[in-house]
Formats: structure tokens, sequence, C-alpha cells
């Protein structure tokens, strides 16, 4: 009787391709040259060798680690964390001694004063009283309207981003643009966007426009309309073309096309770059403010520059808690919509 | 009416689609094309609304010429059915069907999804005709069978009330039960309004059952062209036979 299967002819006489070649281990090889060149040349083995050195202090090698006092003496100048917020009772115009603002109360002040008394010419020693009004949780007030202020330069950003975004994603995209020199034009100005940094555009921007929200809100902007402008090309490149032939085929122009047969199919995609954008402009908003373009990181600025690093350490909380909360909000949408 | 004058088509690769084809078919005739694939029926259907630009030859519809000039005034007479259905699936059912009736909306109102009530009793309307209900209305095209998107499809195909109905392997990916129920709602709804038909296929017993006439294209050549009772044994053969290759014996036990 003859085998069902015939004898295995291909099995011996094929040769099966290899996974790997010579050429892919010379290329490897070359890589991890080239990679451990540039990191000796940015000295991260350097980088390296100390990060182990103060972890090794930490857990008692006994060695001197300056990286390690290093995180010392930032940790003790940022806590303990500044809430309060003290004014001199004398500065402030129409005080109410009846009506104090909630939670806070005076205090009196006592300094030793020296003054040289002109009948006598003798250096007298006095006390002078001041007194202050102190509100425990007034500098959280502060931080929060700046923050609610960052908040509002992130979202106008990213609002004004897609506004400008979308046209140029329509026109950049492939299978929409009216003709590749538009389409061209369309991608290199998106790639202009993208290229300057938010901190950048912003330092310019505050000169035009002065300091405050308004330059923030304008470097966020053109920075994320350039992402946006390239985002949403390339899921409307990637969108499933039959149903924009389907309606091609019956007549309907490049608009209707978007709106009916790419705009639902890439939907997910957009909804998770906005808030991706949205994300980036929030933390954004909170650095180009170094530069005087509004929001919480003027305030961290002034701070700063005034050594007042109980407030600095409470503003880096916030900012934290933000991003925190913001995350959260986002995974929830994305669950939601996706 | 459809008139195709010595259409050619050559591909940019190289390979000849179409070759010569002179073709009259009559208004309100259902006229199915059969083939094997890569035989040129979808290249021959796509030259009558534009899809496809023969390299030689003319395309009239009526009494007019297409030429990429006019394609935008003549696309909303002629509706199309896909062999993949195209739908925007994760749009709605209704959102599809109403897209059917995009070229005759405005752009702006289009744009933000406004249509006349009109349109949208006609949406009812040929759901209802092609057997679905008005709770899919609201239903997700993903969420539906092969059969019951083909139906969808047929639905947007029909919105306009087009004179020419393309129909590109419409039963492809459905089963035979399937199949006829969609080709018979299909010829149903274009007799129904004197439209013609123009529909590829590959089951000769449906080709048989539904056309008034059939044509048969192999490598760009017309083969075959008669009404259905002259699709003899013989006649399937040298359609679909490839000379120099035998068929592929079963492996004996």
């Amino acid at each position: 009787m003859k085998p069902l299967i015939p004898p295995p002819v291909a099995a011996e006489t094929w040769r099966y391709p290899k996974p790997y070649g010579l050429k892919t281990l010379i290329l490897s090889l070359m890589a991890m040259f080239v990679l451990w060149q540039t990191a000796v040349r940015v000295e991260l083995p350097k980088a390296v060798a100390l990060t182990a050195e103060a972890v090794g202090s930490v857990f008692g090698s006994g060695a001197e680690s300056q990286v390690a006092k290093g995180f010392a003496t930032v940790a003790g100048q940022l806590f303990p964390l500044e809430m309060s917020e003290r004014v001199e009772v004398s500065r402030i115009e129409n005080f109410d001694r009846e009506n104090l603002p909630a939670f806070s109360y005076i205090e009196h002040e006592t300094t030793e004063v020296e003054t040289l008394n002109p009948d006598t010419l003798e250096v007298e020693a006095a006390t002078e009283t001041t007194e202050i009004l102190v509100k425990p949780y007034g500098y959280l007030m502060t931080v929060g309207v700046k923050m609610l202020e960052t908040l509002e330069i992130a979202l106008w950003g990213t609002i004004l981003a897609v506004i400008l975004g979308l046209p140029l994603a329509l026109l950049g995209a492939s299978n929409l643009a009216p003709n590749r020199w538009v389409q061209g034009l369309s991608r290199s100005v998106v790639s202009l966007l993208r290229a300057v940094p938010e901190l950048i555009s912003a330092l310019f921007l505050v000169l035009a426009y002065g300091f405050g929200p308004m330059a923030g809100i304008l470097a966020l902007a053109l920075h994320a309309a350039g992402f946006f402008g390239k985002f949403y090309a390339d899921d409307i490149e990637a969108a499933d073309p039959k149903p924009q032939e389907a309606l091609r085929a019956i007549g309907a122009g490049c608009l209707k096309v978007f709106r009916h047969a790419i705009l639902p199919m890439v939907w997910p995609n957009y909804i998770a770059s906005t808030l991706y954008i949205l994300d980036r402009n929030v933390r954004m908003a909170t650095v180009i403010g170094l530069v005087g373009a509004g929001g919480i990181g003027q305030e961290l600025k002034g701070r700063y520059d005034m050594y007042d690093y109980g407030h600095v350490g409470t503003i880096l909380v916030a900012i934290f808690v933000l991003v925190l909360i913001l995350e959260q909000i986002s995974v929830r949408l994305r669950k939601h919509y996706l | 009416m459809i008139r195709f004058e010595a259409v050619s088509q050559t591909h940019s690769c190289g390979t000849q689609a179409l070759k010569n084809i002179s073709l009259t078919i009559p208004a309100g005739q259902v006229c199915v094309l059969l083939g094997p694939s890569g035989a040129g029926k979808s290249s021959l259907l796509r030259c009558v609304n534009g899809l496809n630009q023969p390299t030689a030859g003319k395309v009239f519809v009526g009494d007019i010429e297409i030429t990429p000039r006019n394609l935008k005034t003549i696309r909303p007479n002629i509706g199309m059915i896909h062999q993949a259905f195209n739908l925007t699936t994760r749009a709605t059912v209704a959102a599809n069907v109403i897209a059917g009736a995009l070229p005759a909306v405005p752009t702006l109102p289009a744009l933000f999804n406004l249509f006349p009530r009109e349109h949208q009793a006609k949406v009812c309307e040929l759901l209802d005709r092609v057997g679905l209900s008005e709770a899919h209305l609201t239903r997700r095209v993903s969420e539906l069978s092969g059969g019951q998107q083909q139906r969808v499809g047929i639905a947007r195909a029909f919105m306009l009330d087009p004179a020419i109905i393309l129909a590109d392997e419409p039963v492809a990916s459905l089963d035979p039960a399937v199949s006829e129920d969609i080709l018979a709602l299909l010829v149903r709804e274009a007799r129904a309004r004197g439209a013609t038909v123009l529909c590829s296929l590959h089951q000769l017993d449906l080709a048989r059952q539904f056309a008034d006439r059939i044509v048969a294209l192999k490598s760009g050549e017309l083969v075959f062209d008669g009404p259905p009772a002259d699709l003899t044994p013989d006649a399937c053969a040298r359609i679909y036979q490839t000379p120099g290759i035998p068929a592929l014996q079963p492996e004996p036990a």
C-alpha cells in the first residue's frame, strides 16, 4: 500500500531562510561601538559611577558623595513647604481689624532697633513692634489661582492648535491634498512649527505681546499645531481607503469625504493625540512661565530669584499633584472614548 | 445606457487589463460580468464612473462621454456597490446610508452632519426595503453581519435614485443563501427604478438566475456575450480554463 503522505522531498532539499546573517552581526557590532563612543563623550560612565557612589553613601558605605550632598542641600531648602502669606498690616489699605479674612490672625513681631539720638549723640536701643497679618493658607490660594491660569493657558493653547493644525493636516495628507505642491508646502509649515520649541518662541512672543498669558497661549498653540498637523495628517493617510473610495465614486468632494468617511474612522486616534497634546501643554505651560509667559512658571521664577525656596517647594509639589490628577482624568477619558 | 467604445486599459506596470472592449448595455438591463480573477471585470466597471481612466477608447453614460471634467456631475447618477462593502464601519447605519446623498447636499451642512428631512425619510424608507429595522439606524456598521452590511451598502447606493448601478462582486464574501437574497434585493430595487445594472460575479448559478444578459471577459478580452440560456458548460469551460495548465488532480489514495 502506498503511504498517504508522499515522502518528504522539499523538507530535505529546500533551505529555510536564516533569521540573522553576517551582515546583521557586523552592523549591530558597529552600532554598539558608535553608541559606546557617544556615551563616553557625554560622560555617561561618570554619571553611573557618581550615582552608584551616592546610593552607597546613603546605605552607609562611609564614602563621601558629592551627589548625595547636593540632593540633601536642595531638600533642606525646599522643605518645609511654605504655605502661609505674611503681610505687614501697615501696608494694607483700609485695614479692618474687626473683620479679618478666614483663618487669619495678627502676629506681633518685635525687632531690636539701634538708633542714634540726635540730642545726646548716643546710640540707644529700642524695640519696635510691627503688626503682621498671617494667612496660614494664603500662599496656597495664590498658587491655586496661578495653577488655574496655567490650565487655561494649556487649554486655549490646545484649542487654538486644533483650529490651526486641522486645516494644515487636511492639506498635508496625500489622499486629501489638492496637489503635491500644496501638500509639500503644508508639510513644511508643519515641520517648521514643530521645529521651534515653545520656550524659544515664548521668549520672542513675550517681547511682542508683553508679559502674561497671551504670549504663553500663542507659543503653545504654534508648537502644538505642528504636532496636530503631523498626527492628524498621518492618521488621515493611514485610514481605511475603502469608505473613501465609496464616497468619491458617487461624486462627494474632499471635505465631505473627510467628514463622512475618514473622521469617524480616525476619531479614537484624534481623541488620543489631542489628549496627549493637552497633557503635554499643561506641563509646558508650567515651564514657559519661566520666560514670563504667565502661569505658575512666572511665579516659580519670581520666588526662585528671591531665594524663597520654601515657596518654590510648594509650587513644585502643586505641579506634581496637578499632572497626576490630569493623568487620571485623561486615562478615564481614553477608556470612555476608545 | 452604458456604451464602451474600443476601451483599452494598460496599468502603469505594463499589464493590459482591457483590450479593445466595445459593448452597449441598454437602459434597464441587468448585465452580469463573468470571468476569472484578473480578467478585467473590475477595471471595466470602474471605467464607468471614472475610478479608472481608460488609456484608449471612450465610455458613454447616456449620451455623455465620461471625461475627468464632467465626472463630478455624472457620478451622482451612478450608484456603486462594493465587494468589501466599503462602509464607514465605525459610523452608524443611518450615517452610512445618508452619506449616499452627500453629492446632493451643500458642503457646509454636510460638514455639520445636517441633512434635509426628505433625505432622512428616504434613509428610513430604503432601510425598510432592504430588510433592516428602525433599531438598526443607530447601530454601528461594525456590529452587523456581512449580509446586513451589504444591505446597508445597497441602501446607500440607491439614496439618489441613480440611473446606473455598478456592483463589483457584491456577494463575493457572503455565503450562498445570503448571496441569493442580496442579489434578489439588488435586482428588485434596480428594476423598480428602471436602473441599468452592471454587476460582476463569480457564481455561475446566480448569474443565470438574475441576469438579462451575460458578458464574460478573459485576460481583458470579450469572450462571451449573450442571454443566460446560451451559457452552456462548453462556454463556461472556454471562459474559465487556462490553456496549457491542467486542472489540479486529486492525489491518488
